[in-house]
C-alpha cells in the first residue's frame, strides 16, 4: 500500500482480526463457563474413577484412561464451544457485522480456529496435568502407577490435550460449514460419535483400519500410552486429527469466501 | 459517492434486485424508498459486500466495499437484521469491531455517548429494547468516522426523540460533506430528512429524483367539488391550465385552480355548492401510486365474492 492512498492510520490486518476474535471469544460467558466446566470435568471424572479402581485390569484400560477418563466428556463439551465460535456468529447475526469489518472474510475464520488452538490447549494441558498426578496418587500401590516422569507418560499426556483441542478446531470447521449451533453440535455427535460405530459394524478389515483414523478413534489413539498391536501410532493419529481439522476449516475458508451471508 | 451500475441480484428465477443503476453523492441524504420486498435491503448487503450480485457492481468511494484497506472508516452500515452477539456487552461489541482496524478506545467510548449509550454500554445487549439496539447499530455504523453511511430503516423501533434524532443526525452527517443513504418504506419520513430519493419496486428503479421534484410532480393537488349543477360549473370552470374530470352523481375533481376561485365563481352563477375541498397533494399517495404495481403483497380491497357485495348494501 501506497503512503498515498489513505492518511488513516486505521487498517485490517490479521494481527488485528487476530486480536479482535480474542476479544470476542473471552467477552462471552458461554467461553468462560465451557472451558470453566470442561476443565472441572477433566480432573473430577479421573479422580472419581481412581478413586472407584481395583487393581488387575491394566490389559484393558492404561493409566492416562483412567486418570483423564474426564477428557471423554471434555470431547463433548470442548467442539460444542468449537461450534459456537463459528455457528454462534450466524445464530445470533454478528456474523454481518464481523464479515462488514472484515470484508475479506477468510481471516475471521483462521483467527477463530488460532484463538481456540490457543485457548483449549493450555486449559486442557493443565486440567491434565493437574489431574493426573491427583488421580496416580489414589493410584499408588495397584497396577496403574504411572507417575509423569515415566517414559511416554508426559507425552500421552500432552497427546490428550492435542487431541481434544484438534477435536474442537474440527467442530470449529463443522459450525462455519453448517452456520447453525443446533446443525453443527447434531452433526457433531452424530458424525464423530455415532457413525463411526456403526460404520465399525461393517465386517471388512479396509473399513475397520480407517475407522481407526476417524477424527474421535484419532483423539483416542493419541493419549494411548501403549501402543496397542494393529492400532495407528499416537503420531500418525495426532497427523490424522491435524488433517481433520485443518482440512475441514479449510473447506469452511473456501464456502466462506463464496457464500452470502 | 457511491455508484451501483446494473447491480442484479436473482434467487432462482426470482429478481429480488433488477438491474439497479444510480449514483448517490455526498453532502446530501438520499432516500432510499419502496415498499416492503422491493429489494432494498438486498441491495445495501450487495454494496458492502455480504451478498454476492449475480450481475453489475457496486461501488463505494470508488472501489468495491471489500477492497477497502479499512473498509469501516469508508463505508459505515447499518443493516436492517440485529447484528450483534446478545451475549456481549455494547462495548465489547464495538470494541471487537474497533481492533480489527485498530480503532482506539476512545472512539468507541465516543460513538456511545454519541448515540446515547454510554449508561448501559457495560450492560448485555440480551436486554436492550429495539431502540437500544437501534442506536447500537448506528453506533456501530459510526465507529470508523467513515464517509458514506447506509443505514437501513434506522428509525424502526424508535420512540418520537429518537426519531427526532436520526434526523438531526442523518442531515448533519450529509452536512458534514458524507454521503449519507438512507432506506424507509415511509415516504413521509423521508420527504422530512431526504433531499434526493432513489425509489425501488419489485426490485427496478422507478425514480432517481429530488424531493422538491418528486413534490412537483405530485400535483398541487386537486379540489373535490359538488352540485346540483356540475356540468355549466365546469364549462364557467374550464380554462387554459385548469383540468375537470368529472365523476359522476354531481362530483367534480378540479386541478389548477384553488377552493376560492370555484367558490366565487359559484356564487356569481348563483350555483348551489353542497362540497368543496381542497385535497392536499399527499406524498404517501404520490408514492404509492407509483409504486402500486410493485407492491409484494397486494391488500385486496374489494370485495371478491358477488354476495359480498350484496350483503355490504
Amino acid at each position: 500500500m501506497t503512503a498515498a492512498t489513505t492518511s488513516s492510520p486505521y487498517v485490517v490486518t490479521p494481527a488485528r482480526v487476530l486480536r479482535s476474535e480474542w476479544h470476542k471469544f473471552w467477552t462471552l460467558r458461554s467461553s468462560w463457563i465451557t472451558l470453566a466446566a470442561s476443565a472441572v470435568l477433566i480432573v473430577g471424572t479421573g479422580l472419581i474413577v481412581a478413586a472407584n479402581y481395583d487393581t488387575g485390569g491394566r490389559e484393558q484400560v492404561d493409566p492416562i484412561q483412567l486418570g483423564l477418563a474426564g477428557i471423554q466428556l471434555a470431547w463433548i463439551t470442548l467442539p460444542v464451544l468449537g461450534v459456537l465460535v463459528t455457528a454462534g456468529e450466524y445464530t445470533t447475526g454478528s456474523i454481518r457485522a464481523s464479515l462488514t469489518a472484515v470484508p475479506r472474510r477468510v481471516p475471521v475464520l483462521w483467527a477463530k480456529a488460532a484463538v481456540l488452538t490457543a485457548t483449549v490447549f493450555p486449559v486442557t494441558f493443565a486440567a491434565c496435568l493437574i489431574g493426573y498426578p491427583l488421580a496416580q496418587a489414589l493410584l499408588s500401590g495397584t497396577d496403574q502407577e504411572a507417575p509423569l516422569t515415566d517414559p511416554n507418560v508426559l507425552g500421552a499426556v500432552a497427546g490428550t490435550a492435542a487431541g481434544v483441542t484438534a477435536l474442537s478446531v474440527f467442530a470449529l470447521g463443522l459450525g462455519a460449514l453448517l452456520r447453525s449451533v443446533a446443525g453443527g453440535i447434531g452433526a457433531f455427535v452424530g458424525g464423530v460419535m455415532i457413525l463411526p460405530e456403526i460404520v465399525g459394524m461393517i465386517p471388512i478389515d479396509a473399513v475397520d483400519t480407517a475407522v481407526e483414523y476417524f477424527p474421535a478413534q484419532a483423539a483416542g489413539n493419541v493419549s494411548a500410552l501403549d501402543a496397542l498391536p494393529g492400532l495407528p501410532s499416537p503420531a500418525a493419529s495426532l497427523l490424522a486429527l491435524g488433517l481433520w481439522a485443518v482440512g475441514t476449516v479449510a473447506v469452511a475458508g473456501v464456502l466462506l469466501k463464496h457464500r452470502d451471508v | 459517492m457511491m455508484k451501483i451500475s446494473h447491480l442484479t441480484k436473482r434467487y432462482g428465477d426470482k429478481a429480488a434486485v433488477d438491474d439497479l443503476t444510480f449514483t448517490v453523492r455526498p453532502g446530501a441524504v438520499t432516500g432510499f424508498l419502496g415498499p416492503n420486498g422491493a429489494g432494498k435491503s438486498t441491495t445495501m448487503r450487495m454494496i458492502l459486500g455480504l451478498d454476492a450480485p449475480t450481475r453489475g457492481h457496486a461501488t463505494v468511494g470508488g472501489r468495491a466495499y471489500a477492497g477497502h484497506p479499512a473498509p469501516l472508516t469508508e463505508v459505515g452500515a447499518l443493516l436492517e437484521a440485529r447484528s450483534v452477539h446478545p451475549g456481549r456487552t455494547a462495548y465489547d461489541h464495538l470494541r471487537a469491531l474497533a481492533l480489527t482496524h485498530g480503532i482506539p478506545r476512545d472512539r468507541v467510548t465516543h460513538v456511545l455517548e454519541l448515540t446515547g449509550l454510554a449508561e448501559v454500554a457495560h450492560r448485555r445487549v440480551k436486554g436492550f429494547s429495539l431502540g437500544m439496539g437501534q442506536r447500537l447499530g448506528i453506533a456501530a455504523a459510526l465507529l470508523g468516522d467513515p464517509a458514506t453511511v447506509i443505514l437501513d430503516e434506522p428509525v424502526n423501533g424508535l420512540d418520537p426523540e429518537g426519531v427526532l434524532w436520526v434526523r438531526n443526525l442523518l442531515k448533519s452527517l450529509a452536512a458534514e460533506g458524507r454521503t449519507v443513504f438512507v432506506s424507509s418504506h415511509l415516504m413521509s419520513e423521508m420527504a422530512l430528512t431526504a433531499e434526493h430519493l432513489v425509489i425501488i419496486g419489485r426490485g427496478r428503479l422507478l425514480a432517481d429524483t429530488t424531493v422538491a421534484a418528486f413534490v412537483r410532480d405530485a400535483g398541487a393537488g386537486s379540489v373535490q367539488v359538488a352540485t346540483p349543477e356540475a356540468a355549466r360549473l365546469a364549462s364557467l370552470l374550464a380554462g387554459p391550465g385548469i383540468e375537470i374530470s368529472p365523476d359522476g352523481d354531481g362530483r367534480l375533481d378540479v386541478r389548477g385552480t384553488d377552493a376560492r376561485h370555484i367558490g366565487r365563481t359559484a356564487a356569481t352563477h348563483g350555483i348551489p355548492l353542497f362540497e368543496l375541498t381542497p385535497q392536499t397533494a399527499s406524498l404517501e399517495q404520490a408514492f404509492m401510486d407509483l409504486t402500486r404495481d410493485s407492491v409484494e403483497y397486494n391488500a385486496s380491497l374489494k370485495p371478491t365474492a358477488p354476495t359480498m357485495e350484496g350483503a355490504s348494501a
